[in-house]
């Protein structure tokens, strides 16, 4: 069993930091305290501190966050960064107009 | 070997709501999750609707007894807002087809006693001003909503985790085990965990697993799509649905609209291993809301997901103890619509756990529906 | 709905795009090239300064005319290049849909080669998301596509080549650079483009971090302070300079989600800049007919993402039947020479993170260039590019063993030698006579040489170096001769300012000063 498998595990206590108050995902403006404060209640996995907090969640899709929230993450998780799955990338890969994706047209050929 | 009073499998909503109700109890509960991330499953892939209306008769009692009783709470419960808002929900029809159809629903639900009536398309627009001309009925039952599933999910888990629930993820469950005829051991790809009753809650996977020890659960996959728009103003609290189900969805707390609906080949999609969007389903949601709700075609589409739920052969799920494996407890099956019933089946599951009369009616989601069918004129 | 069908669809059109495209087109392959831009060449068009490698890796040609050439080759190849082609997603069967205009459309395709490049990494400090904080690229982007300065004062975070790069190019379009910073106790580019940027006087402050951006709803200051080896301030150590812009220079990351949404296998490898497909030998995703190349599957550089794309063209040629494995495999040896060329010296990937204290040569590495971003009057004379003679002769400051040989190919006198391995440092050959064409100088991709007489008989020496500002000086002019590290040493004339098509836009300005300072005075300002 890994050591991120047990959600019981002991990663000390929730220490508050000076700089908690920066915004990490400036499109949802999520702080870097409250995804601390998350990891420290149980979330251990970038896709449920994106559910939690919607990081990543904007119109930008964690393209500029994604990795700092990885970082910040895996520093309050004492692991590699390397071990965390990123979020699922999912489509549309830019932002799009509800009219635009409806409009479905063939090719002439 | 690890050991509890209750092993729940499957850290989904349903889950987390049985193990956050049964540590509530005083049971020591171990919940084993075969996927790394929490309520990766449907729990996290719905359209977070709360509502009794359309509901098979069968499973109304659980979804009025949470709305009556537990979601009006469940922020302060559970120490995390969950985002409940109870400002109804509307049916719409466009054609005295789907007219017929609403009115069909509406009088199985009041049959049963539930507030829900069919309005005309002046009131529906009072009720929500932004829907189409072409809206000319409606079924509107006033004490439906919606909640955050994603919020919600991890709210239950969150709090079981307080209670002292322990967690593990990326636990594969390979078979369940008797001891002495009495369900005892469930057996992981790392480990062994003892209990004196399993509660098995893990979507689809729980055909298999029930299957270690010889019992069947008829259900398929069905792969629902969603898509998530930027974050507008704030426009409307209903949830919506139509009687075509050419789409359905509400607009968040945060102010996105999250709105699902279908392609028609739903029971037909290819798994590739990753529950990605199929190409086609996305726009059908689309056009679909594009024409109820005009001013939101223009609104931008920031994310799309699917999920794969699982489709009980009539429908509803099987919330049951099962004679023949003393211990069990199943709670699958949920067919698409258990987030909003998820916390009235973590009491009834935890009723069932303690062998308590569960706290309402769930006489029609016995496992033995299944079998046979009344021979006997 | 009827889906048209390519033998292979390529998203992106930048150079591995376009490469790839080109070679798999030659092979007779159906192929179009979508891209979201409205201009096609991926980084390629904000890439104004000239290219490093050897004459096969267009070597001293400026990025935006090598993508003018590769969309030449392209449209010759008959690759279809789709501009303002949103690619939404990338479905189960090869399936690629994209938004063209108000619509969408779906498109299959045998192959799907995925070149979509990178994205620019953010830091966190104080104030990061104030107006004025940008990447180094979208500067480069608002400079060199849009002819917009992005601000007047600039602070540059990052000493990679993209931070040095751009600080010489924010200096060409006006803004004044007030110093480039970073953690790193080391300049992580090549130390000729540290060189060309300190000379002008812009002051390096390695071991140092951005702790606050000031402002109310714009950046109005900036304060820097030194770090410990655990990356920690130091207290008192703080400096403060008055900006409208800080730019931050901190590495790239592949934008890879196409391919982790087809389902390929990922993994998270630092030192290719975080999420990579894994890739077999031809550049194959997991997904069979899902192919990637270029800073997708691994942050490089434009030189060699176009021969990934190239090698993935032919790789795809072979894979849908249009070439047999002969053919695949002898154009790939030649792809995977030249690659191999490219991948040599102190900055190949193999060398990252190494601390290399000598030149292959066994020349020691100067010091002061990776602390302070140029090198000492002592340290460069021990580089073989330096020498004394008593008539005017090339001066070479090209002190890494970095790939690249144009200043030999240059000089028709031959008095320029690096070699048959493209990393050895240039020597000066002393018993050649240089006519002083100036050809090396305006070769240099680094602006390393310069040509100097020492003494010119009355007390004066002249010192002819690469100039790429505007307005060019005239003759005449009278200024300040600036030392390496960018102080005014000496007063400075203008002697001549040469010009050539041949020098591709490199003025070539010749400065006299007096004749101790020959082989210190290396800028002009006037």
């Amino acid at each position: 069993m890994d050591e991120l498998q047990d959600r019981s595990r002991d990663i000390g206590p929730f220490v508050a930091q000076p700089d908690d108050d920066m915004i990490v995902c400036r499109c949802e403006e999520v702080t870097k305290g409250e995804i601390r404060k998350a990891v420290h209640e149980g979330l251990y996995t970038i896709p449920e501190i994106r559910r939690f907090l919607r990081c990543g969640m904007g119109l930008c899709q964690g393209q500029t966050c994604a990795k700092l929230v990885k970082s910040i993450v895996a520093r309050e998780l004492k692991v590699s960064p390397a071990v965390l799955e990123p979020a699922t990338s999912r489509s549309p890969m830019r932002p799009i107009e509800m009219h635009v994706f409806a409009d479905e047209k063939e090719d002439d050929e | 070997m690890k050991s509890a009073d209750v092993v729940v499998i499957g850290a989904g909503i349903i889950g987390s709501a049985s193990a956050y109700y049964l540590a509530k109890a005083g049971y020591k509960v171990i919940v084993l999750e075969k996927a790394d991330v929490i309520g990766d499953g449907g729990s996290s892939r719905n359209g977070g609707g709360v509502r009794q209306s359309g509901r098979d008769p069968r499973e109304l009692p659980l979804a009025m007894y949470g709305i009556e009783n537990l979601w009006p709470t469940l922020s302060e419960e559970l120490g995390y807002d969950v985002e409940y808002c109870k400002k109804g929900n509307l049916r719409l029809g466009k054609t005295e087809k789907h007219l017929k159809t609403l009115q069909g629903l509406t009088d199985r639900a009041v049959a049963v006693g539930l507030d829900v009536r069919m309005i005309d398309g002046d009131e529906v627009r009072q009720i929500n001003p932004y829907l189409s001309k072409e809206v000319i009925g409606a079924s509107w039952c006033p004490t439906d909503g919606h909640a955050n599933p994603l919020k919600a999910t991890l709210a239950f888990y969150m709090a079981a985790r307080r209670l002292g629930v322990r967690y593990y993820t990326g636990e594969t469950v390979k078979c369940l085990k008797k001891e002495h005829g009495v369900l005892r051991y469930v057996e992981t790809n790392d480990e062994i965990f003892a209990a004196d009753h399993v509660v098995l809650a893990a979507g689809y996977a729980s055909r298999a697993i029930a299957g270690t020890v010889d019992l069947d659960i008829p259900m398929v996959t069905r792969l629902v799509e969603c898509l998530v728009t930027e974050m507008e103003p704030k426009m409307f609290e209903q949830m919506l649905g139509t009687a075509e189900a050419d789409f359905y969805g509400h607009q968040t707390r945060h102010g996105s609209f999250v709105m699902g609906g279908s392609s028609g080949y739903e029971l037909y999609k290819k798994d590739n291993g990753t529950p990605i969007n199929s190409s086609t389903t996305v726009p059908c949601i689309a056009r679909g809301i594009c024409r109820y709700v005009p001013l939101l075609s223009d609104a931008k589409i920031v994310r799309a997901w699917a999920g794969w739920t699982d489709v009980m052969s009539d429908g509803v799920p099987v919330i049951d103890t099962v004679e023949e494996v003393p211990g069990l407890v199943l709670a699958c099956g949920f067919s698409g619509h258990g987030f909003g019933i998820a916390p009235a089946v973590g009491a009834v599951v935890k009723n069932l756990v303690a062998g308590e009369k569960t706290v309402c009616d769930i006489s029609g989601l016995k496992y033995d529906r299944f079998y046979a069918k009344d021979v006997v004129a | 709905m009827k889906i048209k069908r390519f033998d292979l669809i390529v998203v992106g059109a930048g150079p591995s795009g376009l490469s790839a495209a080109i070679e798999a087109a030659k092979s007779g392959l159906k192929t179009v090239v979508f891209d979201e831009n409205a201009r096609p060449g991926g980084q390629l068009f904000k890439q104004i300064h000239k290219f490093f490698g050897s004459k096969e890796h267009k070597a001293k040609i400026r990025g935006f005319h090598i993508g003018e050439q590769l969309l030449k080759e392209a449209d010759e190849a008959g690759v279809e290049v789709v501009l303002n082609a949103t690619v939404i997603g990338l479905y189960q069967d090869h399936e690629v849909v994209v938004r063209l205009g108000e619509e969408v459309h779906h498109y299959k395709a045998d192959a799907v080669l995925i070149a979509t490049g990178a994205a620019e990494n953010m830091v966190l400090f104080d104030g990061w998301t104030l107006p004025g904080v940008m990447g180094a690229g979208a500067a480069q982007t608002l400079m060199n596509l849009y002819g917009v300065k992005p601000g007047n004062r600039v602070l540059m975070l990052g000493s990679g080549n993209v931070g040095l790069v751009v600080s010489y190019q924010l200096l060409q379009a006006g803004c004044q650079v007030v110093a480039l910073v970073d953690a790193a106790p080391k300049i992580g580019g090549y130390g000729v483009h540290a060189a060309k940027v300190a000379r002008t006087g812009v002051p390096f402050y390695l071991s140092h971090t951005i702790k606050t951006v000031e402002g109310e709803d714009h950046v109005t200051g900036v304060t820097i302070a030194q770090v410990d080896n655990h990356f920690q301030f130091i207290e008192g150590t703080e400096k403060h300079f008055d900006v409208d812009t800080v730019c931050v220079a901190v590495g790239l990351s592949p934008m890879s989600q196409l391919m982790k949404m087809a389902g390929c296998a990922m993994e998270d490898n630092p030192k290719r800049g975080g999420q990579v497909p894994l890739l077999d030998e031809y550049g194959m995703t997991s997904v069979p007919g899902v192919f990637s190349a270029g800073d997708v599957s691994g942050i490089e550089e434009a030189s060699s993402a176009m021969i990934e794309g190239r090698m993935a063209g032919t790789a795809i040629a072979e894979y849908l039947g249009f070439i047999t494995k002969e053919e695949r495999d002898r154009n790939l040896e030649a792809l995977n020479n030249s690659l191999s060329g490219l991948r040599q010296g102190m900055f190949a990937p193999a060398n990252r993170g190494k601390d290399i204290k000598e030149t292959e040569e066994g020349i020691p590495i100067s010091q002061n260039l990776l602390h302070h971003g140029f090198v000492t009057d002592e340290e460069i004379m021990r580089f073989p590019g330096v020498t004394h003679q008593d008539r005017i002769h090339p001066v070479i400051e090209c002190t890494q063993n970095i790939p690249c040989n144009p200043c030999q190919d240059a000089c028709h006198i031959h008095c320029i030698k690096i070699g048959d391995k493209i990393t050895q440092l240039p020597a000066v050959d002393t018993t050649k006579t240089c006519i002083n064409c100036g050809m090396c100088v305006a070769s240099c991709p680094g602006q390393a040489i310069f040509l100097v007489n020492e003494d010119e008989g009355d007390g004066t020496a002249t010192v002819t170096l690469p100039y790429e500002f505007l307005p060019l000086p005239e003759v005449g002019a009278k200024g300040k001769a600036l030392s390496r590290s960018g102080q005014p040493l000496c007063d400075a004339e203008v002697t001549q300012v040469r010009t050539a098509p041949a020098f591709d836009s490199t003025a070539l300005l010749t400065m006299k000063v007096p004749k101790e300072y020959a082989m210190r005075a290396r800028f002009f300002k006037a």
